[in-house]
C-alpha cells in the first residue's frame, strides 16, 4: 500500500535502496500453468482467518470465496451485475427490496445454494452485531425468505442507497456450516466453504495459496488455476518483487514508479483509478475556520496540480472544490457548481475573499481580524510520507496568501482518535465513499454521522450541521428515480463551492500495478469493469475470474 | 532454606507487580483498538464498521476497571491470553507461538554464542597479559559497545547487503520460498540470520571479554593458580581448568539475565532487520494497540527474566556457599 515511514530508520534503508536484494525463484504452480502471485504489503505476516465480515479478514475472502447478491462496479456508474441473486426490485414506496436468488449455484462442498443461505446470513448479522460492519440493520426492519427463491428485505426508513451495502458488500455464507458454529465473531474460519470461483487451498503465516474452484456456477471464468499471496513485512521486498516481474499483479504505493517498475520489465504497466478524495477537514468549531470566507481563501489558495506533482509523484490527481471524483464520477458533475469553482486556484481572489471579509496583514504577512491571525495546524498521518510531503507544499502554497499553515505528522493511530473526537484545527484525510458521489458526501456532511467534539464521529469529522442538506441527503436517500438524485447532487455541489465545508485537495486512487506476458484480462481505463486494488472486495475476486494465463 | 524461601516470596511479589502494571500501562494509551484498527485500513473500510469492531473487541462495554482487572488476572493464571486484536480472531497464544522460535533461534544462538566466544576470548587475553590479544580486544570493542545498536545494524545492512550485496536486506526468510523443511529452506533461514546475529554478536561481545578479563586477572594472582604452575601442570589446563572456572562465576548471574532477555527478542535488532520474531511483533502490537497481545509479551517478557534470575540465584547459592549465608 503506501510508503511506510517508520522514522528516520526507513528513510535512510529508502534512500539506500536502489536494485539490490536477492530473491529465490517464485514457486512453481502444481498444474504447470504458471501461478499467479499478488503482492499487496500489509506490514504483517497472515492471520490466516477468513470470516468473511471481520474487516481484519474480509480483504481475503470476500469475493474470492465468499460472494454476494450483486456485483456493483463504482467506476462505471454504480452499473450493478447480478451475481448470486438473478433479479432485484423496489416496492412499497422503495421501503421493500425483493431479490431473487440464482439457482443451480453450489457450495464448494457440493452443497446447493439457496435462498435460505441468504436469509439465513443477514439474520446473523442481526443476531451478532459484531458482524455487521456495514451497519444493514441500522435500516432494516426484517428479511425474510419467501417462496422457494425469493428474499424480501423490510426497511425502516427510506434507504435507497443501502442497497449497495446490502447486495455487494455483505458475503453470503452457507447456513449448513455456520449455523453449527459455536461463536462466528471469534471462530477463525479456517477453511472457508462459499460460493465463489477460487478455494482457499492452503494458508500459512507466509503465504496464502488458492486454487480455482472446478465446478464454478460461471462457465469460462476463474480459469487461473494457482494464485500465492505472500505476506511482506516492508514495502522494499514487496516493490522488488513486483518490479522483477516475480508478480503479476500489486496494490503497492511505488516511488517513481516510471524507472523503478514501468521501465524494468517487459509488460510492466499501471493504471491508478480514482475513487474518493483526499481532503482538509476545516473543523468547524474552530474561530477562524468557522469563517466562510477563510474556508474559500484556502481552497482557492492551494495550487492542488503542484501538491499532486510534488507530494505524490503526480499519481493522485487534483480534486475539485465540487468533491465530485473526476473522471470516474464525471456523469455527475454539475455546470453550475464548476462555473462558480473557477479554475480552482486563484490566489488574487483568496485575497480578495479575506480582504472583503475584514482581515488584513499584519507586520508579519499573515492575514489577521481582531489581532487574531489565521495560522492554523494541519494534523495528517504520519504513518504516510506523501501525506506529509503534499502538507508541506500545501503549507508553503497558504503562506503565500497570508494563512500561516503548520503541519503535524501523529502516529497513526492516534490521529484517528484525534480525527474523530474533533481534536484538531485542520486534518487531511480520506473518507471510503462508495460507488456514486453520493456515498462521500453523505459521509462528508450528514450531521447524524457527526458528534459533539470530544466523542467520537465515525465520518463527519469537521462537525457540519445543516438542517438543509441533512434534508436534501434523506431526500436522496428515499428516491430511485435517477433525475431526482442529479438534481439533489448538483445543489449538493454548489453547497461544496459556496461553503467549503470540506476542501478536497487531492484524488484518492487505487494502487494497481500488473504484467501483461504471463496474464491478460485486467481492468483498464477502457474496461474498467472492477476496482483493481487487492483490498477492494468483492472486486478483486472478480478481476481473479477475469484473468487468463497466456503460456 | 530461609534463602529459598525468600527468594520465591519475591518472585511471587514481582510477577504480581508485573501483571498489574501490564494490565495498567496500555489502558493509559490514548484512542482504542479499533480506531487504530480503522486507520489500519486508511478508508477503504465503510466507517460504520468502527461500531461493529467496538462490539468485537469488547470496547465500551461498561466493565469496570476493578472486574476487568480480575477477570485479566484470573484469565491470565488459567494460562487463558485472549484474542489479538490486529490479528483478530487468532488466539494471542498462537500468534506468540509463531514469533517465538524467530527469536529463540537468532537472539538465543548469537547471546550463547556471544557469551561463550566472549568469555573464551576474555580469559586467553588475561592469561597473555600485556599480549597483542590483550591489547587490541579490549579497547576495540569498548569503543563498538558504545555505538548505538541500529547504527551498526544499519552501517552492515549498508556495506553487506546492499553495496557488496552478500546478504538479504531484511526478513528472516525469502517471503515467498516454500516454507518447508527442505535444505534450500534452511539455508535460506540461515542466510537470513547472518547480519542480524553478526551485529548482536559484535555489540554484545564487548562486555563479556572485558568482565571476564578483569575476573581472570584477579584469579590469576590466586595462591592455588600459583600452586598449580608450580605443580608443572600444562599452561592450558591451568587457564581452563584452574583459574577459568572460578572467573566465570560472577558472570553467571550476567549470562542468565541476559539469556532472559531473548524472550524479548532483541527488539532494535528485530525492528531494523524486519525479522519476524517476538520484538517485531511487539512493535507491531504497540502500534496497533492490541492489548491482549500486548500483555501477553510483556508478561512473557517480565517472567523469562524474573525466572532467569531465580535460577541463577538458586545456581550461584548451590555453586558459591558464601551466598547462602546472611552476614
Amino acid at each position: 500500500m503506501r510508503e511506510k515511514f517508520k522514522g528516520g530508520l526507513a528513510a535512510l534503508a529508502l534512500a539506500l535502496v536502489a536494485s539490490t536484494c536477492v530473491l529465490a525463484p517464485s514457486v512453481a504452480g502444481a498444474s504447470g500453468q504458471v501461478p499467479l502471485n499478488l503482492d499487496n504489503e500489509q506490514g504483517m505476516e497472515w492471520a490466516c482467518s477468513f470470516n468473511p465480515f471481520l474487516p481484519t479478514s474480509s480483504p481475503y475472502s470476500v469475493g474470492v470465496t465468499y460472494e454476494t447478491l450483486d456485483f456493483i462496479d463504482a467506476l462505471q456508474n454504480a452499473k450493478v451485475t447480478p451475481w448470486l441473486a438473478s433479479a432485484d426490485a423496489w416496492s412499497n414506496n422503495d421501503k421493500t427490496l425483493t431479490f431473487t436468488i440464482r439457482s443451480g449455484v453450489k457450495w464448494t462442498d457440493g452443497k446447493p445454494f439457496s435462498a435460505a443461505d441468504v436469509a439465513y446470513t443477514f439474520n446473523l448479522l442481526k443476531k451478532y452485531p459484531a458482524l455487521d460492519s456495514n451497519a444493514v440493520w441500522s435500516v432494516l426492519s426484517s428479511v425474510k425468505q419467501v417462496g422457494s427463491d425469493k428474499v424480501v428485505f423490510n426497511f425502516s426508513t427510506s434507504a435507497v442507497p443501502y442497497f449497495y451495502y446490502v447486495a455487494d458488500q455483505v458475503p453470503i455464507v452457507p447456513e449448513h456450516i455456520w449455523s453449527k458454529i459455536a461463536n462466528p465473531v471469534t471462530d477463525p474460519i479456517s477453511s472457508p466453504v462459499g460460493t465463489g470461483g477460487y478455494i482457499m487451498s492452503k494458508c500459512t503465516p507466509q503465504n496464502i495459496q488458492w486454487t480455482s474452484n472446478p465446478h464454478y456456477w460461471q462457465p469460462g471464468l476463474a480459469q487461473v488455476k494457482t494464485v500465492n499471496m505472500p505476506a511482506f513485512l516492508s514495502n522494499n521486498t514487496a516493490n522488488e518483487y513486483l518490479a522483477t516481474g516475480q508478480s503479476q499483479y500489486g496494490a503497492q504505493f511505488i516511488p517513481n514508479i516510471k524507472s523503478y517498475y514501468v521501465d524494468k520489465k517487459a509488460g510492466n504497466s499501471y493504471w491508478f483509478p480514482p475513487v474518493a478524495n483526499v481532503s482538509l477537514f476545516p473543523n468547524l468549531t474552530v474561530a477562524g475556520l468557522s469563517d466562510v470566507a477563510v474556508r474559500q481563501a484556502i481552497s482557492y489558495g492551494i495550487d492542488r496540480a503542484a501538491v499532486s506533482k510534488i507530494g505524490e509523484y503526480g499519481y493522485e490527481p487534483a480534486a475539485s472544490q465540487t468533491g465530485i471524483v473526476a473522471p470516474t464520477f464525471s456523469s455527475w458533475s454539475s455546470s453550475t457548481a464548476m462555473k462558480s469553482a473557477g479554475s480552482g486556484y486563484d490566489p488574487a481572489k483568496a485575497k480578495a475573499l479575506l480582504k472583503a471579509d475584514g482581515y488584513k496583514l499584519d507586520s508579519s504577512g499573515v492575514y489577521a481580524k481582531n489581532g487574531k491571525q489565521l495560522a492554523f495546524t494541519v494534523i495528517t498521518n504520519g504513518g504516510y510520507s506523501d501525506w506529509i510531503a503534499s502538507m508541506q507544499v500545501l503549507s508553503t502554497q497558504l503562506a503565500k496568501i497570508g494563512i500561516k499553515i503548520t503541519v503535524d505528522p501523529i502516529a497513526s493511530s492516534n490521529f484517528y482518535a484525534d480525527v474523530y473526537a474533533g481534536k484538531f484545527q485542520l486534518a487531511y484525510n480520506v473518507e471510503t465513499g462508495g460507488p456514486s458521489p453520493f456515498y462521500e458526501f453523505r459521509q462528508w456532511l450528514y450531521s447524524k454521522n457527526s458528534a459533539p467534539i470530544g466523542q467520537a464521529a465515525a465520518s463527519n469529522w469537521e462537525r457540519y450541521n445543516s438542517p438543509a442538506v441533512d434534508k436534501l441527503l434523506n431526500q436522496y436517500g428515499a428516491t430511485t428515480n435517477v433525475a431526482t438524485q442529479h438534481s439533489i447532487m448538483n445543489q449538493l455541489q454548489t453547497i461544496m463551492v459556496q461553503q467549503a465545508p470540506v476542501i478536497p485537495v487531492l484524488e484518492e486512487v487505487d494502487w494497481f500495478q500488473y504484467n501483461t506476458k504471463e496474464f491478460s484480462g485486467f481492468p483498464t481505463a477502457k474496461n474498467p469493469f472492477a476496482q483493481p486494488a487487492l483490498y477492494n472486495e468483492p472486486d478483486w475476486g472478480v478481476v481473479l475470474l477475469h484473468l487468463k494465463p497466456l503460456s | 532454606m530461609r534463602y529459598l524461601v525468600r527468594r520465591v516470596g519475591f518472585l511471587l511479589v514481582a510477577l504480581w507487580a508485573a501483571l498489574t502494571l501490564n494490565f495498567l500501562i496500555p489502558r493509559l494509551m490514548p484512542g482504542n483498538p479499533a480506531e487504530s484498527m480503522m486507520a489500519k485500513f486508511h478508508g477503504h473500510v465503510n466507517p460504520a464498521a468502527i461500531k461493529a469492531l467496538e462490539v468485537a473487541f469488547g470496547i465500551n462495554n461498561h466493565q469496570s476497571l476493578i472486574s476487568s482487572y480480575f477477570e485479566y488476572i484470573n484469565n491470565t493464571l488459567h494460562g487463558n491470553l485472549g484474542l489479538s486484536l490486529s490479528y483478530f480472531p487468532i488466539p494471542v497464544s498462537t500468534v506468540i507461538m509463531r514469533a517465538l522460535p524467530w527469536s529463540l533461534g537468532l537472539v538465543g544462538v548469537s547471546t550463547i554464542l556471544g557469551f561463550v566466544i566472549g568469555t573464551a576470548l576474555g580469559a586467553v587475553a588475561a592469561w597473555r597479559r600485556g599480549g597483542l590479544l590483550d591489547s587490541v580486544l579490549p579497547p576495540v570493542f569498548i569503543v563498538i559497545s558504545a555505538f548505538p545498536y541500529f547504527w551498526i545494524g544499519l552501517l552492515s545492512v549498508w556495506f553487506f547487503a546492499l553495496t557488496l550485496g552478500w546478504f538479504p536486506i531484511l526478513g528472516g526468510y525469502t517471503e515467498t520460498a516454500t516454507v518447508t523443511w527442505s535444505f534450500s529452506f534452511v539455508g535460506d533461514i540461515l542466510w537470513h540470520a547472518v547480519l542480524p546475529a553478526f551485529t548482536i554478536l559484535l555489540t554484545s561481545i564487548g562486555g563479556w571479554i572485558l568482565t571476564m578479563r578483569n575476573n581472570m586477572i584477579t584469579v590469576v594472582a590466586e595462591d592455588y593458580v600459583k600452586m598449580a604452575r608450580a605443580k608443572g601442570l600444562k599452561p592450558r589446563r591451568i587457564l581452563w581448568q584452574y583459574a577459568g572456572r572460578n572467573a566465570l562465576l560472577p558472570n553467571l548471574t550476567g549470562f542468565a539475565m541476559s539469556l532472559g532477555f531473548v524472550i524479548s527478542g532483541a527488539i532494535l535488532v528485530e525492528y531494523v532487520f524486519n525479522y519476524p520474531g517476538l520484538g517485531f511483533t511487539l512493535l507491531q502490537a504497540v502500534q496497533n494497540e492490541d492489548y491482549p497481545l500486548m500483555q501477553s509479551l510483556f508478561l512473557l517478557i517480565t517472567v523469562a527474566v524474573l525466572v532467569a534470575i531465580f535460577i541463577s540465584d538458586i545456581a550461584t547459592a548451590l555453586l558459591d556457599p558464601r551466598t547462602r549465608s546472611s552476614s
